[in-house]
């Protein structure tokens, strides 16, 4: 009985022992949505992250975007937010008109994170009523992904940083003559491509900029390019939505079964942090190149901007700020961390570690930092951040309109962009 | 148990037995109150609000029902891929179930074993392993396609992304699930006193007739049961569904409950999930008592029998 409790004893000395020791650290939590690759690099960061830092330990919680959404959300609810989490650019809006995250101006006036090396368009997607709220992890745009090889094979010349979308319909046409296969794979109908960017490349925005009303004067755009589309697969130069959706990805959107993976296609649209992605699932010895999105007029602009892949910020619900700033400024500006991270999150933001990566990366990392250096000087004005009902417009009205029933053959382009018109109004004019 | 005599002393220890038993079922107690009732009268207030979680709830008064039945076409899709599915799949999986019921009503050799492996279906049934399952079954590449290709048909057919197919393949999975109902019906048929049939055979009558003026009849309680059971599963029904269309092609299957699920955790409209939810509860416990005031013209008991 006696040594029990001597040994109870002991016990309790030692937990207590650990109980100081613990005190005297930071204690951090992290969060992110990404996929598996995304969770180990991240992990491995945090790692490196505690071991030149003894005295910081960073808890961690990671998940698919959508279960990410739904934690967030509820934690922010119960005051139980991260001090870190990652967030989205259709997102950050809705986050910070409820106070839920931390101004970094301080942090950056005390160069407690260094962004000497960042761009200030960059910067500025982050910043909300004159305030930076958040910090790009990477920049990220549109890309069209191309098999060089079945071009070649094809006797087809390249495309060029300023090919039109009349150009890019022709080649398609010309790749599924020659070569028997898709010119261009599934998903161009999508909402960045076929709404936002077609939109773009003509000087518009999709939303006004209170974000209550749309802001682009026709469907023209939209209707002309649906129709391209539709002409493509009806050519046989495109897959139909169905067999996109159930044999290309397009329903899990896995970008590792889209058709130019197993060579069905030749073309592909993906943002450009999933080239790297797309490159690998096809397996060494292919040879991709990246361009823009084609525009209307040669002379005008392209559908591409910068964006902000997905942002780190601090929660206002954050104990240890300054400590969180240290975590942000490390992942911006070390070269040994981005070495790990494989702008896997897109493009880093800082120049520096950006020429670091391109001495080291692997050639398909290099075709894509070569491709974002073009966007960067050939690209259309930056957007402001969707409204915060953008994603529900998207799930229940664009989604079943647009990509379902019009390349289900229910409704015409023309009639599918009236009824989106008249829905997308509705929900943005609500209070 | 000895019999007490009614003095203060045993009402107190009657008062003490009384806390221990409500001790002992505190756990589930606090469970059910914390994560079932309390939760069901929040969400009869959110569905009068607008509420997305990260905003305090804001009254909008019957704002969401108006929506629901008046702007939201998708909402109406989704009323009748359910209909359409709970009429279909429910008598398909009663028959189903009463058919393997019947055949495994012998007392022939191996019968306990067929019973366990029919049943099986329906014990991994609800899982999202089946229904991932099922998608590869269906699939572009799938072994139904394979299949047809095996006798020189075309088997090119994207049966998920077909909206004519699309539901079927949940209703034939639903169909495939009958162990549960089906280990009822056994068990009803066994009730049936074999003196019924005995007595059939000797005014002549042919297994036809048998089933349609013995079994049946004998049964009905037991189909009652099993048709109230199945139809309040059929309106509820959610993981095939998100698994193996994700309420695809076309809105086909975006089922009642899956769109509520969306607009509550896709989209956060909690104010506008809870006034769906509502408005399901309602419906099914409408349902269920049209089909309850029914029975008696169809149902019968052998206590009934004067």
């Amino acid at each position: 009985m006696k040594r029990k409790l001597i040994s109870l004893l002991c016990l309790a000395l030692i937990a207590l022992a650990g109980a100081f020791g613990q005190t005297k650290k930071v204690e951090l939590k992290f969060a992110w949505w990404g996929s598996q690759v995304r969770h180990e690099a991240t992990i491995k960061v945090i790692e490196l992250y505690q071991k030149l830092h003894p005295n910081v330990s960073i808890s961690y919680e990671f998940a698919g975007f959508d279960d990410y959404w739904m934690k967030m959300t509820t934690m922010a609810a119960g005051g139980q937010l991260p001090d870190i989490m990652q967030q989205d650019y259709s997102r950050i809006t809705e986050w910070q008109s409820r106070n839920l995250l931390e101004p970094l101006d301080p942090f950056v006036q005390n160069k407690t994170i260094n962004l000497s090396d960042v761009a200030k368009p960059i910067l500025d997607s982050g910043t909300i009523n004159g305030k930076l709220y958040a910090i790009s992890a990477g920049s990220n745009s549109y890309a069209m992904m191309l098999d060089v090889d079945a071009f070649k094979k094809a006797g087809i010349p390249l495309p060029s940083q300023d090919w039109t979308w009349d150009e890019f319909e022709k080649i398609a046409l010309q790749l599924h003559e020659k070569l028997g296969i898709y010119g261009i794979g599934g998903g161009f109908e999508v909402d960045e491509l076929a709404w936002k960017a077609n939109y773009l490349s003509d000087g518009q925005f999709l939303y006004s900029a209170d974000g209550k009303s749309l802001a682009y004067k026709d469907d023209a755009l939209l209707v002309n390019f649906l129709k391209m589309l539709q002409r493509l697969i009806k050519a046989g130069a495109a897959p139909t939505y169905q067999e996109y959706m159930s044999s290309f990805g397009g329903a899990t959107g896995n970008v590792q079964m889209d058709a130019i993976v197993t060579g069905k296609s030749a073309i592909e649209a993906v943002w450009s942090n999933q080239v790297v992605t797309v490159a690998t699932a096809a397996g060494p010895g292919r040879n991709f190149a990246v361009v823009h999105i084609p525009r209307h007029k040669k002379t005008g602009l392209p559908g591409n901007f910068l964006k902000p892949s997905m942002f780190l910020s601090i929660t206002s619900q954050s104990k240890n700020k300054e400590e969180a700033a240290k975590f942000i400024d490390f992942w911006t500006n070390s070269v040994e961390a981005n070495l790990i991270l494989n702008a896997e999150r897109g493009v880093p933001i800082s120049a520096k570690v950006r020429e670091a990566l391109k001495q080291t990366v692997s050639p398909i990392n290099k075709v894509v930092f070569e491709y974002m250096d073009r966007v960067a000087k050939d690209a259309a004005p930056t957007p402001p951040p969707e409204p915060a009902r953008h994603a529900e417009i998207r799930a229940n009205v664009y989604v079943p309109l647009i990509r379902e029933q019009v390349f289900y053959g229910v409704l015409t382009p023309e009639e599918a962009a009236k009824q989106l018109r008249i829905q997308a109004t509705e929900i943005l004019k609500r209070p | 148990m000895k019999k007490r005599a009614t003095t203060s002393a045993s009402a107190g220890r009657q008062r003490l037995d009384n806390l221990a038993g409500y001790l002992f079922i505190s756990p589930w107690l606090f469970g059910f109150l914390a994560l079932t009732v309390i939760p069901i009268i929040a969400s009869i207030f959110l569905s009068f609000t607008n509420y997305d979680i990260l905003s305090p709830p804001r009254w909008v008064g019957l704002q969401n029902f108006k929506k629901m039945f008046f702007e939201d076409p998708r909402y109406w899709k989704s009323v009748r891929a359910t209909l359409y599915y709970a009429l279909t799949a429910v008598p398909l999986r009663l028959i189903v179930a009463l058919s393997v019921a019947m055949l495994l009503n012998t007392s022939r050799r191996g019968v306990a074993l067929y019973r366990a492996l029919f049943y099986v279906p329906s014990v991994v049934g609800d899982s999202v392993a089946v229904a991932v399952m099922w998608r590869q079954i269906f699939g572009g590449d799938g072994l139904v396609n394979a299949f047809l290709r095996l006798f020189g048909l075309p088997g090119k057919r994207l049966w998920l992304a077909d909206p004519q197919f699309a539901i079927w393949t949940l209703i034939l999975l639903a169909a495939w699930q009958f162990g549960s109902a089906m280990l009822i019906f056994l068990a009803g048929l066994k009730q049936i006193p074999y003196e019924l049939y005995e007595s059939a055979d000797i005014d002549g009558a042919g297994p036809v007739r048998k089933f349609f003026s013995i079994t049946i009849p004998q049964l009905t309680p037991i189909i009652f049961f099993n048709l109230v059971m199945q139809t309040i599963n059929g309106l509820i029904v959610f993981t095939p569904a998100l698994i193996i269309t994700n309420g695809g092609p076309l809105d086909t299957t975006n089922f009642y409950a899956l769109y509520l699920y969306k607009r509550g955790f896709e989209n956060f409209q909690m104010g506008y999930a809870s006034a769906m939810a509502w408005i399901l509860m309602l419906v099914t416990a409408l349902l269920t008592l049209v089909i309850f005031k029914t029975s008696s013209r169809w149902v019968f008991y052998e206590s009934e029998v004067k």
